[in-house]
Parts: C-alpha cells; sequence; structure tokens
C-alpha cells in the first residue's frame, strides 16, 4: 500500500516534470501576425550609465507618445548575467520581444534560431547608414540578419598630457599610433618609478582578439556551420608579444597592471603613476567623472600595426525574439531607435562609437574639436568583423584556454612558444 | 593539641595562560568578520574622485549621501526592498512549519526511510542551479508562477527545506528523549509533549534555521534573475545588479550605499533574533 502510494506520487511528479518540459518554448519563428489592436512591445535595455539610461526612457516615452498602436514597455536588464537570463528565456518562450545585448553574444542564439530575421523589415536608410563590415557581424551564414548594431567600443590609448610634457615627449598625433611608437614613448616615459603604460588585463583575450586584427591576426578559419580550425602565426602572437615586451625587456608597462582589472588600473592614471593607460573608450567616462581638478588628459589616435588601425567590430546589438508576435512592429521601434538623433544621444552617454555614419557625423558635430572624441570617433573608422565571432565553440576556448595561457603569458610564467601551444592545443580539444 | 589542618592544594586554573591569547583570536576574528560592513560604510560616503584617488583613505573626508541618493532613485530601492522582504518571510515560515515536524519525525523515529530521506536531503544540495533552472523555468511556466513573487516562494522554500530539515533534526537529536519520556510517564500526549517540551527547548535550533533560511532567501540572486521579469517585482539582488555594467564597470559609491541600505532588514531580523540564539537552555534539564 504504502509502496504503491509513493510509486503513485513519484508518477504524478514526473509527469509534471515532463508535461512541463514537453511545452517548452522550441526557438522556432512563429511568424508575424496581423495586431487586431493595439500592440504591446516588451523591451529589455542594458543600458548602465545613468544618461544613457535616461536616453533610452526619453526615447522609448518619444516613441510611445508618437505610436499608440504599437507601444513598448522598457525593462532593465544588466550586462554581467544577460546571457544565462536569456538561455532560460529562449527555453521557456518568455523573452522579451526587443532585445539588447552584443553581436559576440547573440550568433549563437541566431544560430539555434532564437532571433527574427530583420532583413525584411529594416528600412534601408538604416541598411545604409552602417558599413557593410560592421552589418557582418549580425548577419548569419545563410544571410539573416538578426540584428541591428548600436554602439561600438574600441581599445584607445588614454594619455596624461602633463606627464608627456613633463618628460619633454611630443604628444602623438595624426592618424594613428603604431605600436612601435607606443612602445618608443612609453620607454621615455619611465622614469622616478612611473611607468609609461598600465593597461588592466586581467581578462585579456578580448583586448588581444580585436586588437590583433591590426596586424591581420585572423587566428580563425570559419566555415559557414561555425566550426573552425585555428592558426596561431607570427601576426596573431604580434600584439601579445608587443605587451609581454614592455613589459619585462622594457619595463616601461607596469606588468602588476597585467593582472589588473580596467578600472582598477584608472586611479594609478589619474594620480600619475601611468603616462599612458588602456583601454576601452567607455572609461573616459569614468575618467571624466573621477579625474581631480585640473586633470590634463587626451586620447590618443588609434593603434595601429602592420595592417593599420584595425580593431574587431563587436557592437552593441537590438534584436527581435523569433518567438515575438509582432517582428514587424518589433523593427519598426528598432529602426526608430537607429535614427541619428537617438544613436547621438545614446552614444554619448556612454562614450560609445555609433556604427551609423549619420549619427557619427551629428556626434562629431555636437562635440565639435574635443580632444577626446575626435579620436575616439577616429577609431571606430576601421572596424570589421572577426572570424572569432563566427566561431561556435570560441566562447568555451576563451574562457578555458585563451584567457588562462594569456595570463600565464603575461606574468612571464610561460613562453611564447608556449602560449602558441595552449591555444593550439586547446582548440583542438574542443573543436 | 594542635589540630592537624589538612591544606588543601589550590587548584590552579586550566587555561589561565591561554586567556589573553582566546581573547585575541575572538578580537581578530571579529575584525575579519566587521571589516567589509565598515568598508562598505565609509565606501558609501565617498565622491568618485575619492574613489579613484592614488592615494586612498579609509574614511571619507566628507560625508556625502549623493550615492545613497542616487541609489534609492535609480534602482527603487525600498520597492524592492519590500519584495524581498515579502518572500523572504513568507519563506521562512513556510520553511520552518514543514521542517519542524518533518526534523522531529527524523530524529525520532527509527524508520527505514530516515536513512533514505537524510541521503536525499544531502545528495539535494550538491545540484548546481544551473542544472535545474530551465526544467524548473518550463514547469513554473505551466503552472503560470513565472514572474510571480509565489512562485520564488514555492522555488525558495524547495531550495532551502533540506537544509533547513537537516539542522533542525541535528536540534532536535540534541534534545535528551527522557525528557519526553518523562512527559509521557505524566500523560502528555504527543502533540503535548511537543508543544510543551520539545519546542520551547528547540528555540535557538529553529531561531538559527529561521535566520539560515532567511538570509538565503533574503540574498538570493540566480533564481530571482530569471523568474521575475517585471521590474515592479524585482527584488534587492536584481536591483544591485545595476550598478555593474560590462568589462568589469562598477558603480561603486552607489553600490555601496545601496548594498549597506539592503543588509539592514537583515541586520533588524539578527538583532531582533538574536538573543534567543543563545543556547543553555537544557543544562541541568536532566540529573545525572
Amino acid at each position: 500500500m504504502k509502496r504503491k502510494a509513493v510509486l503513485g506520487i513519484g508518477a504524478v511528479a514526473l509527469a509534471g516534470l515532463l508535461g512541463g518540459c514537453a511545452f517548452g518554448g522550441t526557438g522556432t519563428s512563429s511568424g508575424g501576425s496581423t495586431p487586431d489592436g493595439p500592440v504591446t512591445l516588451t523591451f529589455q535595455s542594458l543600458a548602465y550609465q545613468d544618461s544613457t539610461v535616461a536616453a533610452t526612457k526619453e526615447i522609448v516615452d518619444s516613441w510611445n507618445a508618437d505610436h499608440p498602436d504599437i507601444q513598448v514597455n522598457l525593462t532593465q536588464g544588466s550586462w554581467d548575467n544577460v546571457h544565462d537570463q536569456l538561455v532560460t528565456q529562449f527555453q521557456g518562450g518568455t523573452a522579451p520581444d526587443i532585445i539588447h545585448d552584443e553581436s559576440s553574444d547573440i550568433m549563437g542564439f541566431a544560430n539555434q534560431g532564437y532571433l527574427a530575421d530583420l532583413s525584411p523589415y529594416l528600412s534601408d536608410d538604416v541598411k545604409n547608414a552602417v558599413s557593410d563590415d560592421v552589418w557582418d557581424t549580425v548577419t548569419t551564414s545563410d544571410g539573416k540578419i538578426v540584428a541591428a548594431p548600436t554602439l561600438l567600443q574600441t581599445y584607445v590609448v588614454f594619455a596624461n598630457k602633463d606627464a608627456f610634457a613633463a618628460a619633454g615627449v611630443d604628444l602623438p598625433s595624426g592618424d594613428q599610433l603604431t605600436w612601435d611608437d607606443l612602445a618608443a614613448d612609453a620607454k621615455k616615459l619611465t622614469a622616478n618609478g612611473n611607468y609609461g603604460v598600465g593597461w588592466g588585463l586581467k581578462q585579456p583575450t578580448a583586448a588581444v582578439m580585436n586588437t590583433s586584427l591590426g596586424f591581420d591576426g585572423t587566428f580563425f578559419d570559419v566555415k559557414d556551420d561555425g566550426s573552425a580550425t585555428i592558426d596561431v602565426g607570427d601576426d596573431e602572437l604580434a600584439v601579445p608579444e608587443a605587451i609581454h615586451s614592455m613589459a619585462y625587456d622594457d619595463s616601461s608597462l607596469d606588468p602588476v597592471t597585467l593582472t589588473q582589472s580596467g578600472s582598477d588600473v584608472l586611479p594609478g592614471f589619474l594620480g600619475g603613476k601611468y603616462a599612458m593607460y588602456i583601454g576601452g573608450n567607455f572609461l573616459a567616462q569614468q575618467i571624466g567623472e573621477s579625474a581631480p581638478a585640473g586633470f590634463n588628459w587626451t586620447v590618443l589616435p588609434p593603434l595601429a600595426g602592420s595592417a593599420g588601425p584595425v580593431q574587431a567590430a563587436n557592437p552593441q546589438t537590438m534584436s527581435v525574439s523569433a518567438q515575438s508576435k509582432y517582428p514587424e512592429q518589433a523593427t519598426e521601434f528598432i529602426d526608430y531607435f537607429m535614427n541619428a538623433d537617438n544613436q547621438a544621444k545614446l552614444a554619448q552617454g556612454d562614450w560609445l562609437i555609433p556604427t551609423s555614419a549619420p549619427a557619427r557625423d551629428l556626434v562629431a558635430e555636437q562635440t565639435g574639436a574635443d580632444s577626446v572624441w575626435v579620436p575616439i570617433l577616429k577609431t571606430g573608422e576601421q572596424l570589421k568583423g572577426a572570424p572569432f565571432q563566427k566561431a561556435t565553440n570560441y566562447p568555451q576556448w576563451k574562457d578555458q584556454y585563451a584567457t588562462p595561457g594569456l595570463q600565464q603569458y603575461f606574468s612571464n610564467s610561460i613562453g611564447l612558444d608556449q602560449l602558441k601551444q595552449q591555444l593550439t592545443d586547446g582548440w583542438s580539444s574542443i573543436g | 593539641m594542635t589540630q592537624a589542618v589538612a591544606t588543601v592544594p589550590r587548584q590552579r586554573r586550566p587555561f589561565r595562560v591561554a586567556r589573553p591569547f582566546q581573547y585575541l583570536a575572538l578580537a581578530g576574528y571579529i575584525v575579519f568578520l566587521g571589516f567589509p560592513l565598515l568598508f562598505l560604510l565609509t565606501t558609501a560616503f565617498k565622491t568618485p574622485q575619492e574613489l579613484q584617488s592614488p592615494n586612498p583613505t579609509f574614511l571619507p573626508t566628507t560625508f556625502n549621501v549623493d550615492n545613497f541618493a542616487a541609489a534609492i532613485e535609480k534602482a527603487n530601492l525600498i520597492h524592492a526592498a519590500g519584495n524581498s522582504l515579502f518572500v523572504a518571510v513568507f519563506t521562512t515560515v513556510i520553511v520552518t512549519l514543514i521542517s519542524l515536524p518533518a526534523a522531529y519525525a527524523l530524529a525520532r523515529f527509527k524508520t527505514k526511510l530516515r536513512g533514505v530521506a537524510t541521503g536525499w536531503i544531502l545528495l539535494s544540495q550538491v545540484f548546481p542551479f544551473i542544472l535545474i533552472i530551465i526544467p524548473l523555468f518550463l514547469v513554473l511556466k505551466q503552472i503560470g508562477l513565472i514572474n510571480n513573487l509565489f512562485g520564488l516562494i514555492l522555488v525558495y522554500t524547495v531550495w532551502s527545506l533540506p537544509f533547513a530539515l537537516w539542522m533542525l533534526q541535528g536540534y532536535v537529536a540534541g534534545i535528551p528523549a527522557e525528557l519526553e519520556e518523562a512527559g509521557a510517564m505524566d500523560g502528555a500526549s504527543r502533540i503535548r509533549i511537543l508543544r510543551s517540551i520539545v519546542l520551547p527547548l528547540l528555540g535557538p535550533g529553529l531561531v538559527a534555521t529561521s535566520l539560515f533560511t532567511f538570509i538565503s532567501s533574503w540574498n538570493e540572486f540566480f533564481f530571482a534573475l530569471v523568474l521575475i521579469q517585471d521590474p515592479n517585482l524585482q527584488t534587492l539582488p536584481l536591483t544591485l545588479a545595476r550598478f555593474v555594467g560590462a568589462e568589469g564597470q562598477v558603480q561603486l559609491g552607489q553600490l555601496a550605499a545601496a548594498s549597506l541600505l539592503a543588509t539592514i532588514p537583515s541586520l533588524a531580523f539578527f538583532a531582533l533574533i538574536q538573543r534567543r540564539l543563545t543556547s543553555g537552555l537544557m543544562s541541568g534539564a536532566v540529573k545525572g
């Protein structure tokens, strides 16, 4: 009797569990529907800086005021955990209609069929405003555009102008700053316990992969299905070698900073310990906010390798869930979000570069000859898609092999040959 | 006639030399536990310039309250705290009501199920959240408990119950069975024994278990992140995540201010019940 009861309870629990799973989302598109009445869409924004949060709210409010038939509900998400959240929501069929993320994160979802193809709905104005190289980062191998690329981050060199003046070193100017010139200036600026460069490379992979394109360092050859082969040669190792050389041969880059995050290194830059500080352009916001009165800083020309000042484009994106009933209306909102006025407002809030040329022009116009914005906008001119963004197993390789390998190399625990071996063997073991 | 006076040798106090070291260790432990809270307190009052200063000071130069104002306004902290409090209190009450009789049964009734139940309790604690979140999400969706605080309460109850049960059955086992036998000899029923003998002696254990359940529900982030999408239903840990951006950016002053405000209910709850945590209620209850 007791056993029957136990078995009965077990069977009910199992049926409930299987029933729950059976009705879960499958990630297939439900296609567009024709609305009978007003449509309500959910939009999860990841805006972080106060000014960008306010700008996003302003854009949504103005849209809602002008479009009573397509109302957008704004919710706030967080960059830190958006991936885990989306995985679950796609599985359960509860993802927001409009999704804010970045291209390197969404392509995996796109390959699983969770994102709608926006190409039939995006306006020609938006399509023409963004370069083909950037569109490439949000286009699947079968030609579906799964997002509108909005804002871009690049790696820039911030400089303490007073430190340059005190050392008698001319502030670099022109269209680009070569890695050799960076190393030479860093040497001249290293004296009295202060270093030429501080660079927070606690998580080194993204910075290395992005800037390696400046040497034609592509790392991967990716096929249409996302499978890839790795080739780590001199071009791919040029950036790690340059960083290592400044830290351990020239002693012009503080090796301690290589174990810290970008934010950890900032006080050293503001305090004059580092004449140059390398990091994402968004750090300009923090510098502007935290710099002591009279701190004299600027952004140097874009870093350039043998292939020029090229970096990988990993834009923030606006996608539509394939499970959304109203992809056309959702894309209409994205179109509006992408207009030059809105993008310029958002870009200035986050100190990021708009992907759209008209928005970039508008930022240039609104910021005038600002010594920080001019070089930041310049770094956005030569961005292109990188193969690693389309390699299916890249996130796993990055976490398990590339990051530990680069960390060991930057702490001088292993040599360049061992790094090359680790990167190559790591890919083979998961490929 | 002289009486021989027996001299009783003076007893040496054991560990007399060790006492200062014990106090020193205790002081060190208090500093270790208290420092993060103190750091939070000083950080919350610092300006962005002070937080990024290359020569940081432990104490803020001025007590600037901008971080608190910004944190309350930006993250809707008061509303989120209300949601967290609702979920944590409900979970604590349900877990306590279920685990009390279950723990008593586990501790006192020697059945074959006991070993199996105990094993399952321990086993349930080794599953990582990420492993169960998708099936759990799908099941909750089917019964309409996504985006619902009661769904969160249900999950937290299921998640906290095994450990609470495990804790509480240890406390029950620590109550001498002779006390219950004495009650039974006087004609008390099982319920009466539970109410008049076991429950009063179980006070500290119940308090400790409730505290554990409350704090773990109050602080839980991952389930809330996945199950709650409505901004009006977000709990405190979700709103605190807004102060952390991409690439390790943190609005440290505002985050410290918000975190400090978020710890107040937990501290208040602990202050309210900490006196009940003192054990020793049972000393001398049974004559040797």
